[in-house]
């Protein structure tokens, strides 16, 4: 390749490379030094003013991020094992025509509709309340952390169930078939045979379940307004009613890392893998 | 490892349905595998030799009909509660497990201790002449390994039944016949109930102790070896078995025996030989190493002698091989002979080596 071609190259990605510099890695770089810095100097302040105020929403946002990713995989592994190893054809049928429908909708249309759905009065109480499973005294509301969590797994389950589907059905059969031949129930071909040989693909289906739940703003909002809550809306909340982008910056940075620390897992277990084969 | 053969399973099939989808692929077959027995089954493409080993395993469910192993129907059972134990076309070897753990896993399921898993698959790993492999990665390993370790998970867990789905396909021509004797060695010590699916007639007929043919959802033929070869049951067993070469003919029985006619040329059997032939048009079948060819006005004895005109030659190494026009077919023949192109000559056919049906079954087999 000569000089000239190596030029046109540049000119050619130049408009994709100056959006990804203008409206990605100016901001971040904006805000990396708008946490670390003030009136111009080094600083660590508005990181312990984050600890110091936030370190609940911190834990708080973790355990529902990894409680959440955690149900979706068995919700997605339930569904997509139906999928590739179910033999009443009415109800894969079924499953198959139904489970993607929420990936149609936008989280913050998922949180109305949870909204409406788990509050005390919500149409799940009224349900139970109807067919005299409960008390109308005894309902009560799952507007919470249950309702946060509900959400995001109902939202992002059938994106892990529709890759793992995918990777499920393009393992070959016959592999599953040997187990069963071999008389393994359908539970443990599932578990010990089809799974294990995809489980790169579940990882990156997670992994990306993972940032996103972290980056919501919406549902934490709507399904569950009062204290802890999570850090996207704790940012908001800086920005909105104080103008404190230090403090909104530092705790950018701390989401940052933690989904961060999630992509460093999955990068490790596929180089051990790597390594393996 | 036992060494001593333990004796397989009897299986009767009665009456056995099977559609996918709506559209009917076994048309009621009936058919018994003894204790010990090794079977070929063997046709073409979609003639459903595959469904009825994969409806045996329980993959395909049976519509109608009865599947009874041991005394027991196991037609409704699902695949795990069989016993029989699978080799697939693709070696279907788990990636993510050790050479140890696929062997294993069958033993793994029964509750075998860790230590006695690990003896039984050192033992099969010896008889496979894989000794040591314990600890390598199946993905690590050649074709022809591959399939070892894939009879040896089959095998494992001692199975009175083996179910072999057209295991050597995939292996190129030196492992594959290497594995034929293996594997019928191993059966033979073994004294398992093997029934094989294949599309290879060679393959068929050196490993197994009868064969069934099967056409279009039925059985057309079951029989030894020889049998088959040599006395196809009809004009599809007989095209299928390799007897490629058609000649129509005319049959005239009379009280001094049969005569066969072809375009110009007539043959007579002694009385009493033609007994079983089909009166009236006929067609024959014959392979191309039965014919040879002779000067055309040789004297014809006890052979049809067909006159002939040489359309083609080629050398495929040891003999000519020749593409004649006779009786307005075209047919092929080989002969140690070189003759030149457009020559006349005659077409000699031994009569006991024509396989003759009617012409109303001649459509079939096409």
């Amino acid at each position: 390749m000569n000089l000239s071609q190596r030029h046109l190259g540049l000119i050619l990605i130049a408009p994709g490379l100056m959006l990804v510099a203008a409206l990605f890695l100016y901001p971040l770089g904006f805000s990396l030094v708008s946490a670390f810095s003030k009136d111009g100097s080094f600083t660590l302040e508005w990181f312990s003013k984050a600890f110091e105020l936030y370190s609940t929403d911190i834990v708080f946002t973790v355990v529902i991020v990894v409680a959440s990713c955690a149900l979706t995989a068995l919700a997605a592994i339930i569904i997509a094992g139906t999928l590739t190893l179910g033999e009443n054809r009415y109800i894969v049928g079924t499953l198959r025509a139904l489970y993607r429908w929420p990936l149609f909708i936008p989280f913050i249309v998922a949180a109305q509709c949870m909204r409406t759905f788990l509050a005390k009065n919500g149409l799940m109480n009224n349900t139970f309340v109807s067919m005299g499973l409960i008390e109308p005294l005894q309902a009560v509301s799952f507007l919470d952390w249950r309702g946060i969590i509900a959400t995001f797994v109902w939202k992002q389950t059938p994106f892990v169930a529709l890759l793992l589907a995918g990777a499920l059905a393009s393992i070959d059969r016959a592999t599953l078939e040997a187990g069963r031949n071999l008389g393994a129930s359908r539970v443990r071909v599932l578990f010990e045979l089809a799974l294990p040989q995809v489980m790169p693909t579940l990882m990156v289906a997670l992994v990306l379940s993972f940032v996103t739940m972290l980056s919501v703003l919406s549902v934490p909002m709507m399904v569950s307004g009062s204290q802890p809550t999570m850090l996207t809306v704790d940012m908001a909340f800086r920005i909105n009613a104080y103008g404190d982008y230090a403090t909104a910056n530092a705790l950018g940075v701390i989401t940052y890392l933690i989904s961060a620390g999630a992509a460093i897992l999955y990068l490790k277990r596929g180089l051990s893998e790597g390594a393996a084969r | 490892m036992r060494n001593e053969a333990h004796s397989g399973a009897s299986i009767a099939v009665r009456d056995l349905h099977v559609a996918y989808g709506g559209t009917r692929v076994l048309h009621g077959v009936s058919i018994d595998f003894t204790p010990g027995s090794f079977t070929a089954l063997l046709g073409s493409s979609g003639c459903g030799k595959t469904t009825l080993l994969r409806s045996l395993s329980g993959f395909v469910p049976v519509e109608s009909g009865s599947i009874i192993v041991g005394g027991q129907d196991v037609a409704a059972l699902p695949p795990e509660k069989r016993g029989m134990a699978m080799v697939f076309q693709s070696y279907a070897l788990w990636p993510h497990m050790s050479v140890l753990q696929n062997i294993g896993y069958g033993l793994k399921l029964r509750g075998v201790p860790k230590a006695q898993i690990a003896a039984k698959v050192a033992a099969m790993l010896s008889m496979l002449g894989l000794a040591g492999y314990e600890d390598r990665k199946v993905t690590a390993l050649s074709g022809g390994q591959r399939q070892r370790v894939a009879l040896g998970r089959a095998l494992a867990i001692d199975p009175g039944i083996l179910l072999l789905d057209e295991p050597l396909s995939n292996l190129d021509a030196k492992i594959r016949m290497v594995m034929r004797h293996e594997i019928r060695a191993i059966q033979q010590r073994l004294g398992l109930t093997a029934i094989h699916v294949t599309h290879d007639r060679e393959e068929a007929m050196t490993m197994a102790d009868r064969l069934v043919i099967m056409q279009a959802g039925t059985i057309a033929q079951v029989g030894t070896p020889e049998e088959v070869y040599d006395r196809p049951a009809s004009a599809f067993v007989a095209n299928f078995m390799g007897a490629e070469n058609i000649l129509p003919l005319r049959v005239a029985r009379s009280e001094a025996g049969a005569s066969l006619t072809t375009g110009d040329a007539t043959a007579h059997l002694a009385p009493g030989s033609g007994q079983a032939l089909p009166a009236g048009e006929a067609v024959a079948y014959f392979r191309d190493d039965v014919a040879r060819l002779d000067a055309s006005d040789a004297a014809a004895g006890a052979d049809l002698l067909v006159p002939a005109r040489i359309a083609a030659r080629a050398y495929p190494g040891g003999v000519y091989r020749y593409r004649v026009e006779a009786a307005g077919c075209q047919i092929t023949v080989d002969d140690a002979d070189r003759h030149e192109l457009g020559t006349t000559i005659g077409l000699r056919i031994p009569l006991q080596r024509l396989h003759i049906f009617p012409a109303s079954e001649a459509g079939i087999a096409a």
